[in-house]
């Protein structure tokens, strides 16, 4: 692929040149969009150095953010003079990847250094070892046992997606009489509405909001509750996720990728900020900063998965939370310690959190997130 | 509009019709109309995204057929709808006209009782092509989004009882979104697109200035220096341009001369719409804004 137009014979060279570089940098164009560029061309914006950036702008970006992209590509691949590359060649890289990590989910799930207490692991009493691990709090989980449970994980999970979408099938009977359908129907009885059709209203399917937590101390956790969320995609209309510590990051483009384990490889390498600590204050704040007046609106469903130990500005929390209260339709927060025994919310975050929250449920184990299926089919 | 050889000239022409465009604009429009692909505008609330399709009818003196888009919009409300109430008369008329049945059939599902619809409207003009304005789409839901997918590349659609009727004038499509949500890949691909924003300080003034060719000077300095001011703070409701406009207009309709203290009293009804946001300005006083 050519990097620079320099390197190309012909203005149509450039141009379908241009359209693969800037594809290469992650911008969706293709064939179509290369053949308008040149259509655009052939009107006579040409001469007009400005004129055929807008043109070339207004065609293959689709977002703000791109548009910012494609402002460093354009001067990248048609300024760029043959004597300045010398000595950097090919390193047109605008974002740098980050070098991909072998194995995504044990990564995330802080593996590698620290080793998983197998004792207390074993000490779980139950009747066979899919029960018992279905219990098991997650950081007492040995690296075999977890892909096991990954496995069951899978399958659980997406009978639980399975149920909530049949719950929502609508009864024929109920709703009103729907006058096309009906005429439709009765003409073959000329035109006299002897049976009645009916249109029941469409269970409208809810926007979920998941704001999960992946410092340190969450470690253990993150990897299964992602995998959760991911499976939650088909159920609701829209799947808005971030991942947060001291910064927020959002994941929802990953979660789209049809394959979970692509979405959470692709996760793990946006967040660089893996096992540092927790400011959930200010990450909820980022939060409605940024993109609250895109989220918050049509009342979503949003949950939070973290174990509330901030270590942010006091106040912020709960300040943050009604904020998002008021414009949601319930918050759920998640916290894997309440699966301990004797937990109390004492933790200074938590303690400011409690009373904005319309759940809170533990989610230490497999068996504790499957029961959030009630939660979720009247959200 | 054929005689269009260069965006250049519409900047021209949009300035005769009080709008202040700039290049990147004028370009997509320019491609809009010589490519004949749809535009997709996104930005904020009060940019002038709409206005954009009515200065364009305008320029190309068509019609302008407007689309305004809501949860729950659906293909009967949007492309075309039989009247049942018309069509049951007309069973009941032709009782005993002993036509047959395949007639009969024919007869009430004709033009006569068809109720055109904005889309199909739009792709049904004998004459010209008519502005297309499908007023934010990021409320529609996606069903529909999909839907539209077909009209935006055939430029065609099909009635069960009729046919597919392709348009004979295609018609320039606008779509505008506040991006209260992310539209689809495949919507977006088959648009142009561009992302209006806030205007800086020298653009804002010319745009009042255009609109409000009477307002004094000091005025309009103090209007749009404070509205840019309130940009920047945290607001609940961020105001756009055509607050500016109203709020330029509502000091000049009571007499204020210059922005003071009573004139921020009285009037910042009109350029926030949040108690919160007046409260919080109300409170830093006049002094923070000029």
């Amino acid at each position: 692929m050519k990097q620079q137009a320099f390197a190309t014979q012909s203005i149509t060279e450039s141009i379908v040149a241009f359209a693969q570089f800037v594809r290469s940098h992650g911008l969706n164009v293709g064939i179509q969009e290369t053949q308008d560029a040149l259509l655009a061309a052939e009107t006579g914006l040409l001469p007009n150095r400005d004129q055929m950036r807008c043109a070339l702008k207004a065609l293959f970006c689709n977002t703000p953010e791109e548009r910012l992209v494609f402002e460093k590509l354009f001067v990248l691949f048609w300024d760029t003079n043959p004597t300045d590359l010398d000595g950097r060649k090919n390193q047109t890289k605008i974002e740098g990847r980050v070098e991909q990590k072998a194995n995504p989910s044990l990564v995330m799930m802080g593996f590698g250094e620290t080793e998983a207490n197998v004792e207390e692991a074993k000490n779980v009493t139950g009747a066979n070892a899919t029960e018992r691990l279905k219990q098991t709090d997650l950081s007492k989980l040995s690296e075999m046992e977890l892909e096991f449970l990954e496995t069951i994980a899978a399958k659980l999970f997406k009978e639980m997606a399975l149920r909530l979408r049949r719950r929502l099938k609508n009864s024929p009977n109920k709703g009103v009489i729907h006058l096309r359908s009906t005429i439709r129907r009765n003409l073959s009885k000329g035109g006299e509405p002897i049976e009645l059709m009916r249109r029941s209203q469409k269970p409208s399917k809810q926007r979920l909001i998941v704001l999960l937590d992946i410092s340190g101390s969450m470690d253990k956790y993150s990897f299964l509750l992602l995998r959760f969320v991911c499976t939650l995609r088909d159920y609701f209309r829209q799947l808005e996720a971030f991942v947060f510590s001291t910064h927020l990051v959002r994941v929802s483009k990953a979660l789209k990728l049809t394959r979970i384990d692509d979405a959470l490889a692709l996760i793990s390498e946006h967040a660089q900020h893996w096992s540092s600590g927790t400011k959930i204050g200010e990450c909820l704040e980022q939060f409605s900063v940024k993109y609250g007046k895109q989220l918050l609106n049509g009342s979503p469903t949003i949950i939070i998965l973290s174990d509330g130990l901030d270590t942010g500005a006091p106040g912020l929390v709960q300040e943050q939370l009604m904020y998002m209260r008021k414009r949601s339709k319930r918050i759920i927060w998640l916290n894997p310690l309440k699966g301990m025994q004797g937990y109390a919310p004492e933790a200074r975050g938590m303690k400011e959190a409690m009373p904005h929250l319309d759940t809170f449920s533990s989610a230490h184990s497999l068996q504790s997130l499957l029961e959030l299926e009630k939660i979720l089919a009247n959200a | 509009m054929q005689s269009l050889q260069n965006p250049s000239e519409l900047i021209a022409f949009l300035d005769d019709h009080k709008y202040v465009a700039d290049e990147e604009l004028v370009t997509a429009l320019f491609l809009l109309l010589k490519l004949n692909k749809p535009l997709l505008l996104e930005g904020p609330p009060g940019v002038g995204k709409t206005e954009i399709a009515l200065v364009l009818a305008q320029w190309l003196d068509t019609p302008l057929i407007r689309l305004q888009c809501y949860e729950g919009l659906d293909v009967n409300a949007a492309v075309y709808e039989w009247n049942y109430q018309k069509q049951l008369l007309g069973i009941r008329l032709q009782e005993g006209s002993g036509l047959s049945l395949h007639e009969k059939e024919h007869h009430i599902f004709s033009d006569e009782y068809l109720l055109k619809r904005p889309l199909l409207q739009a792709i049904t003009q004998p004459f010209q092509s008519p502005v297309l304005l499908i007023d934010e789409l990021d409320r529609s839901d996606e069903e529909f989004e999909a839907f539209l997918l077909e009209l935006l590349s055939a430029f065609q659609i099909s009635i069960p009882e009729i046919g597919t009727i392709k348009a004979i004038y295609k018609p320039y499509v606008v779509l505008t979104s506040n991006r209260t949500r992310e539209l689809s890949d495949a919507l977006k691909r088959r648009c142009l697109y561009h992302w209006v924003d806030y205007p800086d300080l020298q653009k804002e003034m010319n745009i009042v200035q255009k609109r409000l060719p009477d307002i004094e000077k000091e005025l309009l300095q103090q209007v749009v220096h404070a509205v840019q001011t309130f940009r920047k703070r945290k607001l609940v409701k961020i105001p756009g341009i055509s607050e500016t406009i109203d709020w330029a207009q509502a000091l000049m309709t009571l007499g204020f001369r210059s922005l003071d203290s009573e004139a921020l009293e009285r009037t910042l009804g009109s350029i926030l719409k949040s108690v919160e946001d007046i409260k919080q300005i109300k409170e830093e006083g006049v002094e923070a804004l000029v």
